[in-house]
């Protein structure tokens, strides 16, 4: 679960790696590996990792399919950072304004078709990260993902 | 990088289905999954297996195909039961509520030895 607080006021960020992708399948699966390929140095703990790729597929996704509905002309901004206590990735889309935090999905009601199949993707990113944020304006909207390198809701597992 | 679709092969033991999954679930999945509880359904099995040891990427989306396939199995009063998931996965299928609904097993055995 999200912690409500990030592990320091003003930290310092360092950029790993920027990149734009276009709004089409399988761009997700170019974003975790990009991200992968960024944090390599990190030496994160394999369970780490594999969070972080959940999530940031997770919200490349919701990005290409929410925010910029699938057209491959719009971009998916991601970028990727550290500070000493946590590593952080924002994923910015093309879509307007604050998005309302999606409803939870529940498996009894999607089995009986009282909820779509789908609808997954924030309920992933939210259990699979430290902490998260959204933000947006008439232009943009963006996801940042906080995944604490030490004292995270998650090491205990 | 291109996602690796989902291969399905499926094989059969007394009153059982064995879905062997290999590569990726995701949105693409959904047909594959279908199309091979369409070939079993045939055998009427009572329970399907899902066997997960081959499939290295799940997402959100996988997620819902695998739901659908457990909706269409409830409504003929036929069992799902995964086995073979990595962990990670495991632990996300746990906290999604899969688990209720379709057993996760440590392994087809733990199902087809008599009690």
């Amino acid at each position: 679960m999200m912690n409500q607080s990030s592990p320091s006021p003003n930290p310092t960020w360092q950029t790993l790696v920027e990149f734009a992708l276009p709004s089409q399948l399988d761009s997700e699966h170019l974003a975790l590996l990009k991200v992968t390929e960024a944090v390599r140095e990190l030496r994160l703990p394999a369970a780490h990792l594999e969070r972080l790729k959940t999530a940031v597929a997770e919200a490349t996704l919701n990005a290409i399919e929410h925010g910029n509905r699938s057209r491959p002309d719009l971009p998916v901004l991601i970028r990727v950072q550290v500070s000493q206590k946590a590593l952080r990735v924002c994923v910015t889309d093309q879509g307007s304004g604050l998005s309302a935090k999606p409803v939870t999905p529940n498996l009894a009601d999607k089995l009986n078709g009282r909820q779509p199949l789908r609808g997954w993707g924030f309920f992933l990113i939210e259990k699979t990260m430290d902490d998260l944020r959204l933000s947006g304006d008439d232009a943009h909207h963006t996801i940042e993902l906080f995944l604490y390198l030490e004292g995270g809701s998650h090491d205990s597992k | 990088m291109t996602a690796n679709k989902l291969e399905v092969t499926v094989h059969y033991q007394p009153n059982a289905a064995v879905f062997d999954l290999s590569g990726e679930l995701t949105a693409l999945a959904g047909e594959a999954l279908q199309a091979a509880y369409g070939a079993a359904e045939n055998q009427n099995p009572e329970v399907i297996f899902l066997n997960f040891a081959s499939v290295d990427y799940i997402n959100s989306t996988g997620i819902a195909a695998i739901i659908s396939l457990l909706a269409r199995a409830r409504q003929a009063n036929r069992s799902l039961m995964a086995y073979g998931l990595r962990p990670f996965y495991a632990e996300l299928f746990e906290v999604a509520g899969l688990a209720n609904y379709m057993p996760i097993l440590s392994a087809e055995a733990d199902l087809l030895e008599p009690a």
